[in-house]
């Protein structure tokens, strides 16, 4: 056992430690524990995570751990990366829970909330190692099962959250038959369980076959992921669950189904055709605009956090499909930079998500508010949170010099590569993905500055807002960690080309993607260069400059009333809000998003020519789940309650069904 | 010279010509509407009168109404150093690149939305509203257009492409770079906030959209807000020029070089923005709601410009 | 430089039908209308140099034809109209635009195989003829007013007049000149029809007709 090894299993037994503590301690001490806990199985799991991208190798097998197929782990590149990933969102939000579900904090405390912690982050290490079918369905619906109980921690307090467990436990275990029968398929049709047998037999397999494995793993994945069309739980989950578990949920969890995908698509079926890829970027595509649509129009901070993951996962989505067209085409070096970018932006939103969910469980406990109409002023109140909360968005927001700008200018140039040989196909893709992530690109822009501006600035609209207090510290300790990752990532992403390297080698989808590490990232067949350190140094050492030399010269400032017009003090109620903010954007993409507007007019008795009130409401329902959900619902609806006929309560009746069942069987047996 | 010389030159001549360009460009309307009009130094005038005043900041505005300012003259000045105006071999190429140009020029508009919802006033939003949202509507068109001009060089590195289009100038004047010429026009003139995207001489509220976000500022933060707007007009001029003019550009070092590529430069700039200054007395603004329907026209010239370059490669 | 002028030639033959699409003055249209058949003209005649006189024949005759008479009828009918705008088009302007964008990508990837028969710069130039037809048919189905829609059926003559010249090198004469003189018919019975549309409702918007089914 090397030191991957020996990683795991601490990891492994710290959770069951961390399990049981949280079950026993004291309710004081409790969340310490938990949250310790949890930092610790992140921070083994990332040193794992660690020790794989540097090039150690591990596997294991334990036949006798689990009846009939037994247990069966390995850690390749690939897996060390999403190893690390998830240790390091653990190891942060790990430190946040201890404030956040403690005795002052507001996430649930409860004995089951906090035990169930530390086995849902071993459940999501567990599912990248995994080496044979059997185990990865198993870590996988341990994890699916582990984080429903986790968002259902605040049933008690809220009908909202027990509709957002129904939605997630019914999206979760379609997603899960979907991967199953996939797997299964895969399995069987390559003789053995093993992903070493399925990676052997995977070129050889018939294109029915791998096209339908393919099919059925992306659309579990895809839901698992948050894409749109498949996203309807997210919101909802990501919104209700508390924020320790939605930062866990969607900078970890979101990301074993794009690790999933990687997984199946490039390694065991070894690449796939054209229609593969197109089929899976026009998914990242759609969910890229629409969850960014929804996103800027969201009033609910954490909603318009959760459907900014499914427009990452679909920047992520639309960086694999690059990598898998470009393979296709012949063109290595160039799927190796689309697929560094892919997982590059994994971990850059991994990064500012967890980042940017804590700082809403922030100021969820603060003003026990998520709406952003009613919030404002928060920055004088809570500036370290609101400074924390900057940083994420600065990722978020793909600005340089953000963490996310790095992952999409790679994306960009993978998609800007001119290839004619390429064929029609990628020559019109290309410039329409371009288009899509642009756009994606600009409105998300306009998302943050909306989340950040009509927040935390100015003045507090409400009354919560106003009394607002800043965090304890290791709150603050958790999101300070995140944030000195992003910055990390933000200055220096050419540290992380030998994993890359090792990544893109081990799949045969494309060499060395980056080349050249230090201060600039250059990529391999495309003769671009971005320097992170510079923009950042050239950014903020001039902002800095400038301001010291400012100060160095002594002028002040004063402060007097803003401009009213003459017409007495403003008032909060005068500000604009988040709804106003994204009104423009709204009316611009009025035939997408179809809000659902009425105005009524009451007129008084006398006159119908005066008018008394008039009252006007707006709703901007997910449209998708409206047209696609609701009658699919409807439909499973009218099937149930004709299966009730068969159900009339005798017990004998259900006798005779069983009878019948057992006698078909055994007939159709004899026929055959 | 040094690139970092050449570098350090060039973001003070942008900085020093940027104030001259609007009042040249305002001399020039006035000159076209008949009116005396005022002298090229005037808008120097005028900073040299704003940084002497003392800034005063609204009751409840915080630290990113102050850092905004700084922030934006900061992208600024470094994409004025960076981007290649009179060398093509800047010392820092992994920051002359085109998207991240674009990147950091959207980063200072970011900083004055900020500040514009700081200060609590509804002419705030209302700026920070509009302005993030024409912002949002021009990405695809730049990007596109980014597309079309990278494939002279096969890289989005500015430098490159300079000195693509220099060393074959036949290579320059093709039907894709025409249509990439016009789609980044109207791309720019909405990032610059000119007519008929934004009036920058309105102060009137259903029209104010960069106006409305500055409307606060006073004094020195003012001086600098208008300095560094003048130098992102400047800035985006001076792209347009190099990136479909490219002559004159030096691609040496050489002192002798680097001044005849000043006096080129400056040229350009002057051409460009007195075409500028005439097409807007022609122009009426568009209302808010039109402005999606110029840029989605952008955005076809854009995708026209890249699909006639893959047709004509 | 022949082939730079049939570059320059398509691009604003493309270029006018998606300003067809954008402006939403009459006026503008038929200006845009005009612009369109001198390029066609254009496209004609660069193909006509050093070819034969039967085809330069041709370009004359499209020439007199799509630049002059044609706008001219429509200038008519719109002088009975003053001040008439595409107001409400049933897909907005900007949507429209995003549907050009895909139109003309459709005619890109749709045109390959013809281009790919002959890669002279002719034939390369062949899918801006198909993408004119396809915007020209979305004009017509989308746009509410008489003059619109026959410009729309407009566009998509002169989008196939435009692919026959790229793709052969030219039309027999009996053919051009039978096609336009349909469309020469067409124009004056719509002409006749706004007249009369005009007179009964005081407008010119074709769902008005519908109401002469109840």
């Amino acid at each position: 056992m090397n030191q991957v090894g020996s990683a795991l299993s601490l990891a492994f037994g710290l959770a069951g430690v961390g399990a049981l503590a949280g079950l026993v301690a004291p309710a004081r001490w409790r969340s310490l524990a938990a949250g310790a806990a949890i930092a610790a199985v992140g921070a083994a799991g990332a040193a794992a995570g660690f020790a794989v991208v540097s090039g150690t190798g591990w596997q294991v097998s334990l036949p006798d751990l689990l009846p009939l197929a037994g247990v069966s782990l390995s850690a390749d590149a690939l897996a060390g990366w999403f190893l690390l990933l998830i240790g390091g969102v653990a190891a942060v939000v790990g430190v946040y829970t201890v404030g956040y579900a403690g005795r002052s904090g507001h996430g649930p405390a409860s004995r089951a909330a906090l035990a169930v912690l530390p086995v849902f982050v071993a459940a999501m290490l567990l599912v990248p190692v995994a080496a044979s079918v059997s185990t990865f369905l198993l870590a996988w619906e341990l994890m699916a099962v582990t984080s429903l109980l986790l968002v259902l921690g605040e049933h008690r307090h809220s009908p909202a959250v027990r509709t957002a467990g129904l939605w997630y436990a019914a999206m979760t275990q379609a997603g899960f038959v979907a991967v199953l029968l996939g797997l299964v398929w895969l399995a069987a049709a390559a003789g053995g369980e093993s992903f070493a047998v399925i990676r052997a037999a995977g070129p050889g397999l018939s294109p029915v076959v791998a096209g339908g494995v393919f099919l059925l793993c992306v659309a579990g994945f895809a839901s698992k992921a948050g894409a749109v069309p498949l996203h309807p739980w997210l919101p909802r989950a990501h919104a209700e669950a508390p924020s320790h578990v939605s930062a866990l949920m969607s900078a970890a969890m979101v990301k074993l189904g794009v690790y999933g995908i990687v997984r199946v698509g490039f390694d065991l079926l070894g690449g796939g055709p054209r229609w593969w890829w197109l089929l899976l970027g026009g998914l990242g595509a759609v969910s890229a605009l629409y969850g960014i649509l929804q996103a800027a129009v969201a009033t609910d901070l954490k909603r318009l956090l959760a459907f900014s993951t499914s427009e990452n996962v679909g920047l992520i989505l639309l960086g694999l499909a690059a990598a898998g067209l470009w393979a296709d085409a012949g063109q290595p070096a160039v799927a190796g930079v689309a697929l560094a970018a892919a997982l590059l932006h994994a971990a850059n939103h991994a990064g500012f998500k967890t980042l940017l969910f804590c700082g809403a469980g922030s100021v969820l406990r603060a003003t026990g508010t998520r709406d952003l109409d009613v919030l404002g002023g928060l920055s004088r109140r809570m500036p370290a949170t609101t400074l924390l909360f900057t940083v994420g968005a600065l990722g978020a927001a793909a600005l340089p010099p953000g963490n996310g700008f790095v992952s999409e200018w790679l994306l960009l140039q993978a998609l800007l590569h001119r290839a004619p040989a390429a064929g029609t196909v990628i020559t019109v893709a290309a410039p329409v993905a371009v288009a899509v992530v642009a756009l994606t690109a600009g409105i998300g822009v306009a998302a943050y500055v909306k989340a950040l501006g009509t927040g935390f600035l100015a003045r507090p609209r409400s009354t919560a807002a106003a009394s607002a207090v800043e965090s304890p510290p290791s709150m603050l300790a958790g999101m300070g960690l995140a944030a000195v990752v992003c910055a990390g990532l933000a200055v220096a992403p050419a540290v992380s080309a030998p994993a890359l390297d090792r990544i893109a080698t081990g799949l045969n989808a494309g060499t060395a993607p980056l080349a050249g590490g230090g201060v600039d990232v250059r990529l391999s067949g495309i003769a671009s260069t971005i320097s992170p350190l510079w923009i950042a140094v050239g950014v903020v050492g001039l902002a800095v400059g400038y301001a010291a030399a400012a100060r160095a010269l002594g002028r002040t400032r004063r402060r007097a009333a803003a401009w009213d017009c003459g017409d007495g003090p403003l008032t909060p109620r005068m500000e604009y809000t988040a709804t106003s903010f994204a009104e423009p954007l709204q009316r611009v993409f009025d035939n997408v998003l179809a809000p659902e507007q009425d105005v009524d007019v009451t007129h008084p008795a006398e006159s119908a020519y005066l008018v008394r009130a008039v009252q006007y409401r707006r709703r901007l329902p997910d449209r998708v789940e409206a047209r696609l959900y609701r009658p699919l619902i409807a439909a499973a609806d009218t099937v149930g309650r004709a299966a009730r006929l068969l159900a009339t309560g005798s017990v004998h009746r259900y006798l005779a069904y069983m009878l019948g069942a057992l006698v078909a069987v055994l007939v159709a047996g004899v026929i055959r | 010279m040094s690139a970092w010389g050449a570098a350090a030159v060039q973001a003070v001549l942008v900085a020093a010509v940027a104030p001259l360009l609007i009042g040249f460009m305002r001399a020039v309307r006035a000159r076209l509407e008949g009116r005396a009009g005022g002298r090229l130094v005037q808008p120097w005038r005028d900073l040299r009168k704003q940084l002497r005043k003392e800034s005063i900041i609204p009751a409840d505005a915080g630290v990113f109404f102050t850092a905004a300012p700084v922030v934006l003259l900061a992208t600024s000045v470094l994409v004025a150093a960076a981007a290649p105006y009179l060398s093509t071999r800047g010392p820092l190429p992994g920051v002359a690149d085109l998207i991240v140009v674009v990147g950091l020029l959207l980063l200072g508009a970011v900083a004055l939305a900020l500040a514009g919802l700081d200060t609590g006033t509804a002419f705030g939003g209302m700026g920070a509203s509009r302005e993030m949202t024409i912002a949002a509507l021009v990405e695809p068109t730049l990007l596109l257009s980014v597309f079309a001009l990278s494939t002279r060089s096969g890289s989005t590195d500015l430098g490159a492409i300079v000195a693509a289009g220099a060393a074959d100038t036949a290579g320059a004047f093709t039907p894709a770079s025409a249509l990439a010429a016009a789609a980044l026009a109207i791309a720019t003139l909405a990032e610059a906030g000119r007519l008929p995207v934004d009036n920058p001489a309105t102060h009137l509220e259903l029209t104010m959209v960069h106006e409305a976000m500055v409307l606060e500022y006073s004094g020195r933060d003012l001086a600098l807000v208008e300095w560094a707007a003048a130098m992102r007009l400047t800035i985006l001029l001076g792209l347009l020029a190099n990136l479909f003019i490219p002559w004159g550009v030096a691609t040496s070092l050489h002192p002798l070089a680097i001044a005849v590529a000043v006096v080129v430069f400056v040229a350009k700039l002057a051409v460009l923005g007195g075409l500028l200054a005439a097409g807007e007395v022609f122009a009426a603004k568009l209302r808010l709601f039109r402005i999606p329907e110029l840029l989605a026209g952008s955005f076809v010239l854009g995708l026209l410009a890249v699909i006639t370059s893959a047709v004509l490669a | 430089m022949t082939d730079q002028l049939l570059n320059l030639a398509c691009g604003l033959f493309l270029l006018t039908a998606i300003g067809v699409l954008w402006r939403r003055e009459l006026s503008a249209l038929i200006a845009l209308l005009t612009v369109q058949g001198l390029a066609l003209t254009g496209i004609a005649a660069v193909l006509a140099v050093g070819h034969s006189t039967e085809t330069m024949v041709v370009a004359v005759g499209v020439g007199l034809l799509k630049a002059g008479l044609l706008p001219w009828l429509l200038r008519r009918v719109l002088t009975q109209v003053p001040g008439a705008r595409e107001t409400a088009p049933l897909v907005n302007v900007s949507a429209s635009m995003l549907a050009a964008a895909g139109l003309v990508l459709l005619a890109y990837v749709a045109a390959r195989p013809l281009v790919e028969l002959a890669p002279t710069a002719a034939a390369q130039a062949a899918p801006v003829g198909i993408a004119v037809v396809l915007i020209g048919f979305f004009l017509a189905t989308t746009r509410r007013r008489a003059i619109s829609q026959i410009i729309g059926v407009m566009l998509i003559d002169n989008g196939i007049a435009a692919v026959a010249f790229l793709a052969t090198g030219g039309v027999p004469l009996v053919v051009e000149l039978g096609v336009s003189a349909d469309l020469l018919l067409a124009v004056l019975v719509l002409q006749v029809l706004t007249t009369r549309l005009h007179a009964a409702f005081g407008d010119t918007d074709l769902d008005e007709l519908r109401e002469l089914h109840d």
